[in-house]
Formats: C-alpha cells, structure tokens, sequence
C-alpha cells in the first residue's frame, strides 16, 4: 500500500547533514501502524513527504500511483490526515461547511456532499455539532470533526500526525475505537505519535530515530525490545514493562498488553 | 502566600439569554509550597479556574483569596501589577506566549512589565536561563525555532525570572517526549524543593500528575467533586464517576482488588509493584 525506496532528503539544500538517507518502507494495506520516534525522529517530516509537500529524491508509492508531481493531486484523494491542531487547518464556519469541504473540491452534487456529510457525522456522533462554529469545540470535538473531514472523502489510508495528543484518555479511547473500525473495514492507518501508549490501540508499531528505522514488527515484537525503546527515548507503556519483568522473574512467558488478561494469568 | 476560592460561581454572557454557568460554587484551598493538580476531562471547568487566578476574569459570586488581595465581581485591585507579579503563568503552547524574536528579548518582556532596572534584568536572564538548565549561548537564538523541550523550558524561564511565589502551568507535557517530560518533572521537583515555590498545575494527563503532584483537586462539570492526596483521589471510588481514568500502575492495583480480592500496595514504581506481585503469586 506504502512503499518507500532509497529516499533522501535533508532539511537544507546543499548540506550533508541527511534526515532520511537512502530509506525504505512497505507498509501493508489494511495495516494499523503506530508510528513513534522521540521528538525531531523525523516523524512529521516522513509524513508531509507521503502527502508530496516536500519534494524529494527516491521513490514513493501510494496504493496503486508512484508520487511524482503529476499525480499528487490524485493521490490526495485517497489520503485522510488529521493534524495536531485542528483550528489552524479549520477553514469553515459551520461544521457542515467544514466537513463538506473536501467534497466540493471534487466537484459532487450537493445531495451526493450533504449525504456523505450526513452519513460520516451519524457515524462519529457529531450530527449535533453541525451548525456549531469548529473553533468553539472542546478539544475531543474538534479532533472528530478534523477526523470526519478525512474520512468522508472515504480514504484508502488514513493519517494522524500528534493528533490525539491533546486529549483525555476517555476522549482518547473514543477516537480508537472509530480507527479500529475504519481499520476493519480496510483502510490502512498511519498514527504519528511520540506516545508510546497509543501503540497499544493498532497493531504494528514503526520505531523511528534519527530518520532510521530502529525497530518495525507487531506491538508484541516490538514492545519486547525494551533497551532499543529506552535508547530511543521513550516510555514503554505500563503494561509492556510490566510483562517484561514478569517475564524475567518466570511469572510470564510472553507480553500481555491488556489489563484483563494480565490479571487473569498473573492468578490463574 | 494564601490561596483560596470561597462559593466562588462564574457565568459566561451572564444576565443574558445564552448565560451559562461554567463555575459552580467552587471551595478550595491551594497547598502552599506544595505542587497542587488540577485535573479534569475537557469541559470541567479548569480553564476557567485558571482564567480566574489569573484576574482574566473575575467571579460571578464569591471571592477569591490571593495573598492580601481579595478578588470580587466588580472589586478594584489597586497595583494590580504587584499581584500579577506573583502569579507565573505558563501557557500550554509556549508558541503562543513568544511574540518576540531572540530568547533574550522573550526572558527580559516580563520583567520590563514589572520595572525591573535594566542592569537588574541582564543579570537575572542569565540565572533564569541557567535555571531551566540551558546555557548563554541560547540568549541570541530564535525561541519559535527552538524543540518543544526547549520552548517549554524558555517560556518557564521567562516566568521565572521576574521570580513570582506562585508558578502555574496549564497542560505543561502535552507534545513532550518522555526524556523532555522527565527533565521537566525533575525541574519541578527542584523549584518546590529549593525555591519554595506553590505550583498549579493543570492537566487531564493522569500519568504524568501521579508522577508528581502533591495534592489533587477533581473537577467535573463546573464542580470541584473531589480534593486529596494522589492516593485518595485515584482510591476513589467514585472516580469513573467523574471520567477519570486512573494512572495505569494505579488502575492495574484496582483490577486485581476487583477480580481477585488481592489487595496490592499502591505503588508509584513498577519495580516495587514486581515485589508485590512476586509477594502474592509465590
């Protein structure tokens, strides 16, 4: 779905000093990768790159277009992307407006936008805020209204860049459970993040440092790498650490990262 | 220096047909010299108690106690400057406190307002510099193109250096890495320890406030519900109530007390949690 090769690009024209140097990727179709890496990892950068904001060298692919700037246009369309702030991507004043937006740059009927408006706001819970202005919104609202305006364009792949970072674990919780289903009905997630926590909601998790990748596999095979994730800079959530010391002291045999299971074979 | 709020209310667009009520008869007392969590999901009301310590608003009903100042609907503060002065603000995105174009020109801002002498604010850039752990040669670099670690660190310098008794920070971690949120932490620890400061802070991120915070006060829906220590509080029963999800190692502790009837310590460290552990299986 994502295929990344021998891509190079460094931050200032003419320097040596490369972020991504001859790197590579495959992300699978219908993956739900969490994508960590300390802050400056190169994360965002990887991300305006995938969405052609950056031009660079090497070779990109998206589903079924390689990236150049012909085809950017057409790869857009099927990509989502939720930013970190939403009130600097906000461009309406109603939330209808808002959401319908990217629709009417595809030149549909307004039935044809105001029933797929209808239909992704029903979806998220949020067909009460519709005639709200966007930028009066709790924080958690406004993540759904950003989420509703990448997924009514119906995305193959969607993608978040520190999107969820400004809200409580409930609101959190919310946001996931509408990923898990986008995620089984095919389209592929991509979830920036510095937040090694937020791994637990996907399935694979890509390890970034410096612009390399450190680690890639199932959470399970990667949260195991404990002095990696350390070295990295990051946190390893509270469940996989705890899975690790119990697996050293015999308790465990293998990683648990739910809270109910663990329980259940720590007293069996 | 007292902090206190008295049935302190506030309404937005008050005496009209859109009022409402965001604030609702609202008592509590911030621990001097200690580090005091403000903690609630979106919507409970902890920006508007922030906006009301930080006179951007003023209560509807009630009173608010600072230090000799008593804060009131319509109430004249006279030199408001000598209260704001003790009151550091921090915002949540340093980005939205920078305006200005070096790091030594964000630092001075602050205590030009409260007229320090010039010769007074070289000096005291340098140590506010210094405090938050970063050395002279940031004096002349551009804040906004600083790392979220290091913008953070700038903006608490630039609050530090007009030395207020009462620091305040609203979701100080969001958008840190764990070595940042760590470094900030520790920084924290130091200020209540050695400086005696009163810290505020609020925050919906349960993790990092179990770290660290002293004393903890619930709000829910425009009422404070809850006051205590972290180990009170996040033993509440109530605390699902009030949408509260618990620190992971504190919620790991309640799961096992639920299904099992084993009764852990609470712990903040995983490694005495192991020993627990290992305690009960074997």
């Amino acid at each position: 779905m994502i295929e990344i090769k021998d891509l190079i690009y460094q931050y200032e024209k003419d320097s040596t000093n490369y972020i991504f140097n001859r790197f590579s990727l495959i992300l699978k179709k219908g993956s739900f990768t969490t994508l960590v890496g300390p802050i400056g990892s190169g994360k965002s950068t990887l991300i305006k790159i995938l969405l052609g904001l950056i031009k660079v060298n090497g070779y990109i692919k998206i589903g079924d277009f390689v990236l150049c700037s012909k085809n950017v246009k057409q790869i857009r369309t099927q990509i989502g992307v939720v930013f970190e702030d939403p009130d600097q991507v906000f461009v309406a004043e109603t939330v209808m407006d808002e959401i319908a937006f990217a629709l009417e740059n595809q030149n549909k009927s307004k039935k044809e936008i105001w029933n797929k408006v209808d239909d992704i706001a029903t979806c998220l819970g949020i067909k009460h805020l519709l005639e709200c202005d966007p930028h009066t919104l709790s924080e958690g609202e406004k993540r759904l209204v950003s989420l509703a305006s990448a997924l009514v364009i119906e995305p193959q792949i969607l993608i978040l860049d520190e999107a969820l970072s400004m809200l409580d674990e409930i609101s959190k919780r919310k946001i996931f459970r509408i990923l898990k289903d986008c995620n089984q009905k095919g389209v592929t997630i991509l979830n920036a993040t510095h937040d090694l926590n937020e791994s637990l909601y996907g399935n694979e998790i890509l390890l970034l440092q410096n612009g390399k990748i450190i680690l890639q596999g199932t959470k399970e095979e990667v949260l195991k790498q404990e002095s990696k994730i350390k070295k990295a800079g990051l946190e390893l959530p509270f469940l996989a650490d705890l899975s690790i010391r119990l697996m050293y002291y015999g308790v465990l045999d293998h990683i648990i990262l739910d809270m109910n299971e663990m329980v259940d074979a720590i007293w069996k | 220096m007292e902090i206190k709020y008295d049935s302190v209310y506030y309404s937005y667009r008050e005496n009209t047909a859109l009022e409402k009520l965001v604030l609702e008869d609202i008592n509590l007392d911030i621990k001097e010299n200690k580090i005091n969590g403000i903690v609630g999901k979106s919507g409970s009301g902890k920006t508007t108690f922030l906006e009301l310590l930080n006179i951007l608003l003023l209560p509807t009903l009630g009173t608010i106690k600072i230090g000799d100042y008593q804060i009131e609907k319509k109430c004249k503060i006279i030199n408001i400057n000598n209260l704001r002065v003790e009151l550091g603000y921090v915002f949540g995105n340093p980005k939205h406190q920078f305006f200005l174009s070096t790091v030594k020109e964000e630092i001075a801002f602050g205590m030009k307002q409260f007229s320090y002498k010039l010769d007074q604010i070289e000096k005291r850039i340098s140590d506010a510099l210094n405090l938050v752990g970063l050395d002279d040669s940031y004096l002349e670099k551009d804040p906004k193109k600083l790392s979220s670690g290091e913008m953070r660190k700038v903006a608490i310098a630039s609050v530090l250096a007009f030395n207020p008794k009462i620091l305040i920070f609203d979701e100080p971690t969001v958008g840190l890495d764990s070595i940042s949120e760590k470094s900030f932490l520790k920084m924290l620890k130091m200020l209540k320890n050695k400086y005696h400061k009163t810290i505020i802070i609020v925050t919906h991120d349960m993790n990092m406030i179990h770290k660290i915070a002293d004393y903890l006060f619930v709000f829910h829906e425009g009422k404070k519900v809850l006051e205590g220590t972290k180990y009170e509080v996040f033993n509440h029963e109530l605390l699902e109530q009030y949408e509260i999800v618990r620190p992971a190692i504190m919620e790991f502790s309640h799961q096992v007390l639920k299904k099992k009837g084993i009764k852990l310590g609470y712990r903040d460290d995983v490694n005495d949690l192991i020993k627990d552990i290992y305690r009960h299986v074997s």
